[in-house]
């Protein structure tokens, strides 16, 4: 009798931990998504300054601002693309370490969950043994 | 799917099985890769086709003064007009930047461009090598019964000896686990395990050579094979006949149910060769003819296959010690685990 509200409970916590990880590894998709978004914009930055660096300095450079094109000055320009990268490489540090983390505890979860899964099955082969 | 031997329970040979649907999940979720890759290139294709007709367009523009065009007005009205300032480009450089160019500028910007599309190509290509490679190990390897999967303790090289000093009774049990244990697993474990287990044999197989010179002649190809990837295939062609015969006889093994044909040739060679404490893990000994290649794989120390095994050997050591989580239980219990799946 004891053996079985046991198991009942396990089962249920076996069942929490199982959605607790569903979660976390929605989590994890989510982060890595935006991970890939900001890589990509990096890059994007990194070839506009790249090209602004080859621009002479008496080019003309225009910002699309709305449905309007304004007139930048090209060293303005280069350091408002610089401070976009160091702003987007800083961002992509925090995912990492956001990501880290959370990958962290999803592994942990996850062991919890596989050795709560072991236990319910050991149990119910006792179970089905006695019977 | 764990087995404690008996000796002092400190050494564990842990194997796993692989249910064939897990297999067949994973190629399966490879072969979706490649073709998302496949779709990625493609896309990556028809950009730099695009871009290469830009740059053709950009460069003849300036050709005239002017060009006579049909303006697109809205979605559906055109109206003739002129292109004047033929040589005159505003470049998006990308977030908004635009930059006035001349054609032979922008004809260089997108040079860059193109140069930038044309490494992307080639890592993607690069990429959709290793995910083929990948797929065909869940092809030809992974489905295969006659490949062992050997998991085991981090600590267990110490407590070897132990181990080797216990003799065949446990041998038996521990092949028959083995049996199981075969098959399909995930390419990076199953060759860290079998290495890192060769290796671990490594001076037990000394030992056994000198008894069993012969059958190490026959087999010392096996290890080879095993030892390295590539060769696995032809491994599994020297097993292979028995191998399709055998697939039955592994299942009541795994099971053991009491499968008097699996378990007395498993018997048999034990009692043969004593000594040989390897076989327990290397061997998934269902026939005799299928132990009688196990086993002697081991023993096959050929400095051959020795040298093989220690070239991958410190990569095994890094994975292996992640093994042992996947479970000690005893015995009864991981028969049943193996029973439910």
């Amino acid at each position: 009798m004891s053996s079985s509200s046991t198991l009942r409970e396990l089962q249920r916590d076996l069942e929490n931990k199982a959605n607790d990880l569903s979660k976390l590894q929605k989590d994890v998709a989510k982060n890595h998504q935006l991970r890939k978004k900001c890589t990509i914009q990096l890059g994007e930055n990194e070839l506009v300054l790249k090209e602004l660096e080859l621009l002479k300095e008496d080019a003309n450079v225009y910002k699309l601002i709305g449905p309007i094109l304004v007139k930048q000055d090209l060293a303005e320009a280069r350091a408002n693309v610089r401070k976009r990268i160091e702003y987007i490489s800083a961002e992509l540090k925090r995912l990492d370490a956001i990501l880290q983390d959370l990958e962290d505890e999803q592994r942990s979860k996850q062991e919890t969950v596989l050795k709560l899964q072991q236990r319910v099955q050991s149990l119910q082969a006792g179970k089905g043994k006695a019977q | 799917m764990a087995e404690g031997l008996k000796k002092k329970g400190t050494v564990k040979s842990l194997s796993s099985l692989f249910p064939p649907e897990e297999t067949q999940k994973a190629s399966e979720r490879v072969r979706d890769t490649i073709a998302e890759r496949h779709e990625e290139l493609q896309q990556l294709k028809s950009f730099i086709s695009d871009n290469t007709n830009l740059v053709n367009l950009v460069r003849t523009l300036p050709n005239e003064l002017n060009h006579q065009i049909m303006v697109p007005f809205g979605k559906a009205a055109f109206f003739p007009g002129q292109l004047i300032h033929t040589n005159e480009f505003m470049v998006l450089l990308g977030d908004g930047y635009y930059a006035e160019r001349t054609s032979k500028q922008t004809v260089e910007i997108l040079k860059r461009r193109g140069n930038i599309l044309e490494s992307q190509v080639e890592s993607l290509k690069a990429d959709i090598q290793d995910l083929k490679t990948e797929a065909s190990f869940f092809e030809n390897e992974a489905g295969r019964k006659d490949l062992v999967e050997i998991v085991e303790d981090y600590e267990e090289e110490s407590s070897l000896q132990e181990v080797s000093k216990a003799g065949d009774s446990k041998a038996d049990f521990a092949s028959s686990t083995e049996a199981e244990s075969k098959g399909t697993g995930n390419e990076g474990d199953e060759y860290a395990r079998i290495f890192s287990r060769i290796a671990e044999l490594e001076k037990e197989e000394e030992e056994a050579e000198k008894d069993e010179d012969d059958e190490d002649e026959e087999n010392e190809d096996d290890i080879d094979h095993s030892v390295n990837q590539d060769s696995v295939d032809q491994e599994s062609i020297s097993c292979g006949v028995d191998g399709s015969k055998l697939l039955p006889v592994y299942q009541d093994g795994s099971s053991q149910d009491g499968t008097p044909a699996s378990s007395k040739p498993r018997f048999t060679e034990s009692s043969i060769k004593p000594p040989v404490r390897k076989e327990n893990v290397r061997a998934p000994a269902v026939t005799k003819e299928e132990v009688f290649v196990r086993t002697s794989e081991p023993s096959t120390n050929s400095s051959k296959a020795f040298t093989g095994s220690i070239v991958e050997h410190t990569r095994n050591l890094e994975t292996n010690p992640r093994e042992p989580s996947v479970a000690h239980s005893s015995k009864p219990v991981s028969r049943f685990r193996m029973n439910r799946k």
